[in-house]
């Protein structure tokens, strides 16, 4: 086993799923493997195992890596995998979106919480959109069910969280408020932007959009500091030719 | 409002077999009002779409104001979940992971809502993992190899579920009453059993072989015995014999299966 940094890519929003015909940040995190062909697991727990959204995974992955999924609601048909022996060989998990309360309780209930903590350890990189991001964080701003709520994630950021931030003036004044009332210091990012952590530090900001933005939050003093942070884009410079 | 109610179906219902309707039918005579409010929590299944089409399909026809609550696509509904599921005459669980299933509903606080609402009197049904979750224990396939876990309780007994159909299921579970586990039920497809409090009332059925088994701790290994079962659609009557175009349906599909 290679000796570097856990990894871990939050998504503020973005990839197969949320981009269609943008593979920028899906590339970013497959290229961090350093395989030609990585195992990549998908984890779409949030969705409650939606069909669809494993069909879409296979879709996207099934040509560019060794793809599979883990489904914790149809253990009983078809897939013999052992959970953790199965995590532990990827070279990157990727958590799709949905509902992270319904996530880390069947997680919890299946132990899958201390099986990531143990493969994030052991340098398989950890990868998310949405709830797929909030998730590795020690606190995170769920808006999934209608009214915004600090939602406690597996703490392996010592930071909190927001996605799909921006989109809403409500997620902004949300977390906000959240942050004013003890929550911890963290990072928001924007559909399309991703924060990059080496072990739990944050070490590059990335998009897949030229206008996706990133953001570090604190609260100081009585009030909160917002900090935008440098967002490298993935794509080709646009090149614009305007008609003389 | 009629005391605690609880119906404890072995699998079947809108979810798997058509002929089954006698179970939909029975399940809304649970409830006083003519058109009672039905709640579906497809949680155990991950909240598939598929599931709640089903059951729209099987309940929209019948005389009641059916609904789906989908524990994993809150967005924006801004629903109370307390105040939604205590308002319904009759909430019904569909069947999938029972490990999931609580876990989720602990997540939401359900695990507490849900018997409040079964000591207020909303009936409370469900098959399979929405069965045994009712129960002291039950036997999921979870995981994939069948394993003893617990439910939220309120019947203070142990509980099986697709008993003929899944015999490594029954095989678990005869093994852990025989083990010293309280002693309960195991029930088939198409057959359920209503409780009334934590008294068994009568054990039903909508499938002519299917039936339900008292299983309990006898001299160092357990014994599973058939309980009395009401046909539905034939009452008080221990034969059911179904119309004529049932008998043809049912011809007709066996045919299809090659059988």
């Amino acid at each position: 086993m290679r000796e570097r940094a856990p990894r871990i890519v939050a998504f503020g929003g973005g990839g197969f799923s949320m981009e269609a015909g943008n593979r920028l940040l899906d590339d970013y995190v497959l290229a961090l493997t350093g395989k030609a062909r990585p195992r990549v697991c998908f984890l779409p727990t949030a969705s409650g195992d939606a069909d669809h959204y494993v069909v879409r995974f296979y879709q996207h992955f099934g040509s560019c890596a060794e793809a599979s999924h883990l489904s914790l609601f149809r253990r009983e048909r078809g897939c013999r995998l052992e959970p953790r022996a199965h995590l532990l060989e990827q070279d990157l998990i990727y958590v799709g979106g949905g509902s992270v309360i319904s996530m880390l309780g069947v997680w919890r209930a299946h132990g899958i919480d201390a099986t990531l903590r143990e493969a994030w350890a052991a340098g398989v990189v950890l990868c998310g959109l949405s709830a797929g991001s909030l998730c590795w964080f020690s606190e995170g701003m769920s808006a999934f069910h209608g009214e915004p709520a600090a939602v406690a994630g597996l703490g392996l950021l010592p930071w909190s969280n927001a996605v799909h931030y921006g989109g809403e003036a409500s997620r902004r004044a949300d977390y906000h408020a959240a942050l004013a009332a003890g929550m911890c210091t963290g990072y928001a990012a924007s559909d399309g932007a991703a924060l990059h952590f080496e072990g739990t530090e944050l070490a590059h900001v990335v998009g897949s959009r030229p206008d996706a933005r990133a953001f570090r939050i604190g609260a100081a003093g009585d009030g909160v500091v917002e900090t935008e942070l440098a967002v490298r884009f993935l794509g080709e410079p646009v090149l614009t030719f305007v008609a003389a | 409002m009629p005391g605690p109610t609880i119906f404890a179906m072995g699998g079947g219902g809108f979810l798997t077999e058509p002929a089954d309707a006698a179970l939909e039918r029975y399940v809304l005579d649970l409830a006083a009002p003519a058109e009672p409010r039905i709640c579906f929590l497809p949680t155990a299944s991950g909240d598939p779409q598929g599931a709640i089409v089903r059951f729209h399909a099987a309940f929209d026809p019948l005389p009641c104001r059916p609904s789906a609550l989908d524990l994993f696509r809150l967005h924006g509904r801004h629903l109370d979940l307390r105040a939604h599921l205590l308002e319904q005459h009759i909430v019904y669980v569909g069947g999938g992971s029972m490990r999931n299933l609580l876990a989720i509903w602990h997540e939401h606080a359900l695990d507490r809502i849900l018997p409040e609402a079964w000591e207020r009197g909303v009936a409370l049904c469900g098959l399979s993992a929405g069965s045994m979750c009712w129960f002291r224990h039950g036997i999921t396939k979870s995981g994939g190899p069948p394993e003893l876990v617990p439910g939220l309780g309120l019947l203070p007994a142990s509980n099986s579920v697709h008993w003929s159909a899944e015999p490594d299921r029954r095989a678990a579970y005869v093994a852990a009453v025989a083990g010293g586990l309280e002693p309960g039920w195991g029930v088939d497809d198409g057959a359920g059993l209503r409780f009334a409090g934590t008294k068994l009332v009568e054990a039903v059925s909508a499938r002519r072989e299917s039936g339900a088994y008292r299983v309990e701790h006898r001299d160092g290994s357990a014994a599973a015995e058939p309980i009395p079962v009401r046909q539905l659609g034939a009452p008080n009557s221990g034969v059911h014999v179904p119309p004529p175009e049932v008998v043809e349906l049912r011809e007709l599909r066996a045919a299809r299966r090659g059988r």
